[in-house]
């Protein structure tokens, strides 16, 4: 199975071009009027906690920033915040304290009906399990998603570009775990968000899979420009990322940039 | 065992899903158990009173008095008892006296006491009820004044008519028996005569035999019926018939519904245990012992059900009978249950429920635990149909609809047939209430001439001429040769005659001069225009053919109409001989000559006092908006759980609340809509076999008329209960969380 894919070539030209004149204008988004750069994602003392009898602080002020169109990793042991800071900057969940802004726009401050609009245009999914819609076929668990969009890209364009064009009417028990991975990656980019969270992509996968599916994404995120916020058990994934957070118990321990990005192919494990 | 405790724990989790399940099993019950438990009962006291106060076989007027009863009664080896009737009427109705009889059709004293002494009366207590007469008080009679000593029922007056060919009785109208000395005191008294058939052996035999000794002895015959045809006699067996053959099929619907739904949730909660059931049986459980514990479920609801339901019924037998009590005047022998149907009422659900999810969980328990281990059961497996659909055409919304709908064939098939049931009823309930409006109607609009004067005796014309704005006609009650079940009226009239509608059915005028068939009667004796209708007049027991030149619109109505003068030769009446006049006017008849009149000017007065149909359509209206809410309940929270994830999913991935009620809770629209339409061909086909069932059992005929309006009315109530119904299971679909989905670990 050769998931290192050229998929460009088999993207649309005119679908080519708008990516290319959306990453110039990325890069120009970066700054303010003056030239000053400003971050595309930002939290600010961040808290979160559960009562389940026992009161437990999720997230202690949590505070990160990534800048437009970089790959940022979040690495930590199970229990250390994660996946909640993760669903709270994705608006599926709410803070108890603190701020989060993506592209602007205070997301802490927004209410459920802007967070549902905030979710659909804005962000994309993308989960260790797939979550993938059991009855429907590959094409239409893309649909699921360009239905609801604004200004979705084409589902067949979306297909070819994850390789998956000839199995558009298979369903998901149909497919390997990294072919179901990159119909929910093609899921998650066909209404070209800014923004794309993934909740261990990799997890369940091996590791000739997780390199096709990481490398996958590094293209989008180079084609598209998209801002792509990793969670990672494995730090070998790291390497991918511009920008690393180390969690530990509730707070960002570690920030780290990386002068070098590895291309996903070479990342070993 | 410990697992016994999951139980609860299963059905506690989806409380409101299995609520709905017993209250189907308990519907199924409840009906087996109220309508075998009024059937048996009513039966119980009509079969009791007819044997213990020896009810008549036959009932007959002659033209001159018998005059030794003893010797006929030897030769034709029955009883025969000649009683007094003298009608009476009274401002606010009428009442029909009667002698008291002591060999046939004995009275049985319902409240109060006998008669014993002069001037005493016992009167039907409906009568008594409806005109506020009490025991103790009194009522003046032509002047004559009785005592009320009581309230009695008598066998030959069960279902109280005042005419033998009526179909409903007449407003107002009841019976009293007063001693034969009492009546005597009116001087236009008629009698009638009574038989009973010691032998009760073919009666029917016997019945031929008397009607051949009268005839042999120079008696002309102006009435002759017997007890199977007689409504006054035979209305209660209708009742009787029709809820004892439709006891176990109503019930069996209920309880196959009941198999569908639970199978599929039992099948459900099985597969999700898949390798909880693997691990057991590595554990060294015997797939008997798991067998039982899954089990416990589905004979637990259809245990509770049938219990509850049968419960439910016993003490809802007894309003029931008394409401027919009221209509049908009968010595009230107490209710009593058959223990029989009591554990049938219970052991059929359970029976039915358990055998079908047993045959689901079979298939899963047999595989092996290492099988079971790998989960493969929980997860989510595309069926033959969604796999074979190709809906890259439609639009997303809509695929996604259908595949909601084809991911379980069992639960599409529970909501269309659901659905089917619940529009069923609905619409027989309202097709049942249009049907005998438009009977009654259609009958009175009959009439040109609204008066109706009908005369003891057979006049002449020679002798009694009419009136202009008035015609005879003359008419003999007869049955198809080989079907004496199917009575009708053989009718003659002028061939000028314009007081009653005579259309074909294409809504042409029929000619006078011929002979016509009314279509309810062409339609049971499968005749058509050029056949033949072979019958024996009941009154002269001889067979006739005609044939048949035209066909009536009618609704109900089972009539022959021929030319007056033809009739009166082939049935040896003298020329001009009549029996009945129509009129448009009021007409001073000799009302001692006269044995009843129908005035058709006032339809009120001829509505349905038997039995409220509006209740029915009340009652059914109730039953069917409580079937469709249960049934697309059910599958809307069964479909609501089984896409759980997905919804979760979508919600995650930005979808509206509208958004999702409308992707997931109108996918059982097309469902629905089919499932109501299916409901019209089976409502019709299961009328057809009621109506004729009831036709067959007391020669009423019940036309199936579906009014539009009636089935637009039906669509719209059982899609404001869908739309009530998504609009409750759209509180559960809110309630889904995202964390579902962001948690799953599944595809």
């Amino acid at each position: 199975m050769n998931l290192y894919i050229d998929y460009t070539t088999e993207i649309a030209a005119d679908m080519e071009q708008t990516i290319k004149n959306e990453l110039v204008q990325n890069l120009e988004l970066n700054k303010n009027r003056n030239g000053v750069l400003i971050m595309f994602l930002s939290t600010s003392n961040l808290t979160k906690s559960y009562n389940t009898g026992i009161i437990t602080h999720v997230l202690k002020g949590v505070g990160l920033e990534m800048k437009r169109g970089e790959i940022g990793v979040i690495l930590g042991p199970s229990g250390s915040g994660k996946s909640t800071l993760m669903n709270i900057i994705g608006g599926v969940d709410r803070a108890d304290g603190g701020t989060v802004e993506v592209d602007g726009n205070r997301i802490t401050d927004l209410n459920n009906s802007q967070l549902v609009e905030y979710r659909r245009e804005s962000v994309g999914f993308i989960f260790q399990f797939y979550n993938l819609v059991p009855n429907l076929t590959v094409a239409e668990n893309i649909e699921v998603v360009s239905n609801i969009s604004k200004k979705p890209l084409k589902t067949d364009e979306m297909l070819s570009a994850v390789g998956l064009y000839d199995k558009k009417n298979r369903f998901p028990r149909e497919l390997s775990g990294g072919e179901q991975q990159r119909v929910s990656i093609a899921r998650a980019i066909v209404k070209n968000p800014k923004l794309l969270l993934c909740d261990e992509p990799t997890g369940a996968l091996d590791l000739e899979t997780s390199r096709g599916v990481l490398s996958l994404l590094q293209k989008v995120n180079e084609q598209f420009g998209t801002t792509i916020l990793m969670i990672t058990h494995n730090s070998a994934i790291a390497g991918m990322a511009q920008v690393v957070f180390r969690m530990r118990s509730g707070e960002v321990a570690e920030v780290a940039h990386n002068s070098e990005i590895i291309p996903a192919e070479r990342i070993e494990w | 065992m410990v697992l016994r405790k999951r139980v609860w724990r299963i059905i506690k989790e989806n409380k409101g899903r299995y609520i709905g399940i017993v209250i189907l099993i308990l519907l199924g019950s409840f009906y087996f158990t109220a309508a075998t438990g009024v059937a048996n009962n009513l039966e119980k006291m009509v079969v009791g009173f007819a044997e213990e106060y020896r009810q008549e076989d036959l009932t007959f007027s002659t033209d001159k008095s018998i005059e030794d009863i003893a010797a006929l009664e030897d030769e034709s080896g029955a009883l025969i008892e000649a009683y007094r009737q003298y009608d009476i009427k009274l401002p606010d109705g009428e009442l029909r006296l009667l002698s008291l009889s002591a060999k046939i059709n004995i009275p049985a004293v319902l409240s109060g006491r006998g008669l014993e002494n002069p001037g005493d009366i016992l009167l039907d207590p409906y009568f008594s009820q409806t005109h506020g007469l009490n025991i103790g008080g009194e009522i003046e009679l032509n002047g004559k004044t009785f005592n009320i000593v009581g309230t009695m029922a008598v066998p030959n007056y069960v279902f109280i008519l005042k005419n033998l060919y009526d179909v409903l009785p007449t407003s107002g109208f009841g019976i009293g028996i007063v001693s034969s000395a009492d009546i005597e005191a009116f001087p236009e008294v008629v009698t009638v005569y009574s038989a009973y058939f010691e032998d009760r052996e073919n009666i029917n035999g016997q019945t031929s035999k008397l009607h051949g000794l009268l005839s042999e002895k120079g008696y002309s015959l102006s009435e002759w019926m017997v007890a199977g045809n007689n409504k006054r006699v035979s209305m209660p067996w209708a009742n009787i018939s029709s809820m004892k053959s439709m006891s176990f099929p109503v019930a069996t619907v209920f309880f196959l519904l009941s198999c569908i739904i639970v199978a599929v949730m039992i099948m459900r909660i099985v597969k999700s245990d898949g390798v909880v059931i693997g691990t057991l049986y590595a554990q060294g459980y015997r797939r008997r012992e798991l067998t039982r514990h899954f089990m416990a479920i589905p004979v637990l609801l259809s245990g509770v059900g049938g219990f509850a339901g049968t419960l439910l019924a016993l003490p809802g037998v007894r309003p029931v009978v008394n409401s027919m009590l009221i209509y049908y005047i009968l010595p009230d022998k107490g209710i009593t249950f058959s223990p029989l149907n009591l554990v049938l009422a219970v052991l059929i659900p359970v029976a039915f429920i358990s055998l079908s999810s047993f045959l689901f969980i079979r298939k899963i328990l047999k595989k092996t635990a290492v099988e079971l281990m790998k989960g493969d059961e929980q997860k989510a497996k595309v069926n033959f149909i969604e796999a074979t659909l190709r809906l890259d055409r439609l639009k997303f919304n809509t695929k996604f609809r259908i595949r909601e709908q084809v991911r379980s064939i069992p639960r599409l098939l529970f909501l269309v047939l659901g659905v089917s049931a619940a529009s069923m009823i609905l619409l027989f309930g309202f097709t049942f209430n249009y049907s005998m409006d438009e009977v009654n109607r259609g009958a009175l609009e009959r009439y040109v001439y609204p008066l109706e004067y009908n005369f003891k005796e057979v006049q002449n014309l020679q002798d009694r001429s009419i009136p202009k704005g008035a015609e005879p006609y003359n008419a003999s009650r007869a049955y198809p040769e080989g079907r004496e079940s199917v009575e009708f009226y053989l009718v003659g009239m002028e061939t000028d005659s314009v007081g009653l509608k005579m259309k074909d059915l294409g809504g042409d005028q029929l000619p006078r001069d011929q002979v016509n068939i009314t279509y309810p009667l062409a339609s049971r004796l499968k005749l058509k225009e050029g056949d033949t209708i072979s019958f024996v007049n009941k009154l002269d027991g001889k067979s006739y053919s005609l044939i048949i030149d035209g066909i009536v619109e009618a609704y109900g109505e089972q009539f022959v109409f021929m030319p007056l003068e033809e009739f009166n030769r082939i049935t040896g009446h003298p020329p001009g001989s009549y029996r009945t006049v129509l009129s448009s006017h009021e007409i001073d008849f000799d009302e001692s000559q006269l044995s009843g009149v129908m005035d058709a000017r006032d339809p009120e007065a001829f509505e349905d006092l038997n039995m409220s149909t509006t209740l029915i359509v009340a009652s059914v209206t109730a039953l069917a908006v409580l079937i469709a809410v249960i049934i697309i309940f059910l599958v809307t929270s069964l479909m609501i759980d089984e896409s759980r994830n997905t919804i979760s999913l979508l919600k995650v991935l930005g979808y509206r609340g509208n958004e999702l009620a409308r992707l997931i809770l109108n996918s059982s629209t097309p469902a629905v809509f089919i499932g109501y339409w299916l409901g019209l061909p089976l409502m019709l086909a299961f009328g057809n076999i009621l109506y004729g069932y009831v036709a067959e059992t007391i020669n009423m005929v019940i036309p199936m008329i579906v009014n539009p309006l009636y089935v637009l009315i039906s669509f719209i109530i059982i899609f404001a209960v869908y739309e009530i119904t998504k609009w409750l299971c759209g509180r559960k679909l809110a309630k889904i969380s995202m964390s579902e989905a962001l948690k799953a670990g599944t595809e």
